[in-house]
């Protein structure tokens, strides 16, 4: 393992895809990232603003046929190696929506996850034991 | 000089941010995690999949068995299946460390199986489910209850109104 290699295994960037959410797993992830209680920083983790700069990816929502192109588009632009995490019950099963006319299937018909963390939403400290579990997978991927 | 108060305030309450995933997380009490399911106190009724928003249980009706599962990547942990249960047969447990690496994806199940029998008086085939209370016109023990397992829903309401004469 390379000088960067093991730099790089201290400090992954998040990067947050919304694939058709209600909304209620991002204000999770918001919840962990920005309030002290919760602080997702302690694990070396830091939100980012470009799919270029991302390690692991947060996906939330049941893949909605609207946005599945761009979902897939943002999905190519992320450099390997990535880790994929599943963020609530939608882009794991379809969640309630499961079975809907607007939906295109579970997210991970198009897309390989790695860590799941089910929930409706699942609380913080469950997307933070998710996460730690996604650095594991990093750090393997390295 | 108020920022001193501010500053002793700050160094007796310790920090802010909450130990996990270094140390144990505070989970409130009633909160809504890992479903259990109890095979022995379940009626049988099939309410809970009836309920179920996110289509999580699924109930078969084999000849040999009724076997019952429910897969938690699809559960929304709204506990309707837990609140319109006749006996409590269905909980929602405190347990929220659910989260998973994807290849143990379909493990995320709780299962029950409540066998198939042949009723003690008429041979006809059932499953040995617990009798529903409303069989009862005074809440039934436990005794009662244990005594009619073995018949099928039609004997049980012949034995739970004959056991109501005086």
């Amino acid at each position: 393992m390379g000088l960067l290699s093991r730099i790089s295994s201290r400090s992954p960037w998040l990067y947050r895809i919304n694939a058709g959410s209600c909304n209620g797993c991002d204000v999770e992830l918001a919840t962990t990232a920005l309030i002290p209680r919760f602080d997702v920083e302690r694990l070396g983790c830091q939100y980012c603003g470009s799919p270029r700069h991302a390690d692991i990816v947060l996906i939330t929502g049941p893949l909605t046929v609207r946005v599945k192109d761009k979902v897939l588009r943002l999905f190519e632009e992320i450099p390997d190696p990535k880790v994929t995490v599943a963020v609530g019950i939608c882009p794991i099963s379809g969640g309630v929506f499961r079975g809907s006319y607007s939906i295109c299937g579970p997210v991970s018909k198009y897309i390989p996850i790695d860590v799941d963390v089910p929930g409706c939403p699942p609380r913080p400290q469950a997307i933070i034991e998710g996460i730690a579990k996604a650095i594991e997978v990093w750090k393997e991927r390295l | 000089m108020g920022y001193l108060k501010v500053l002793l305030q700050n160094l007796l309450a310790g920090p802010a941010t909450e130990p996990f995933p270094f140390g144990e997380a505070l989970t409130p009490k009633g909160l809504r995690g890992r479903v259990q399911y109890d095979p022995h106190t379940c009626v049988g009724c099939r309410t809970c999949e009836l309920s179920c928003a996110g289509g999580a249980i699924r109930i078969e009706m084999k000849p040999e068995a009724l076997e019952f599962t429910l897969w938690h990547d699809t559960c929304a942990f709204c506990g309707l299946c837990a609140f319109y249960c006749p006996t409590d047969a269905i909980r929602l447990s405190d347990d929220w460390h659910l989260s998973h690496t994807d290849d143990r994806k379909f493990e995320m199940i709780e299962k029950g199986r409540i066998p198939a029998i042949h009723c003690a008086a008429c041979g006809e085939e059932c499953y040995a489910t617990q009798p529903a209370a409303d069989l009862f016109d005074h809440p039934p023990s436990r005794e009662e209850l244990e005594r009619l397992r073995g018949y099928c829903p039609r004997c049980r309401r012949k034995l739970a109104a004959e056991g109501a004469q005086p």
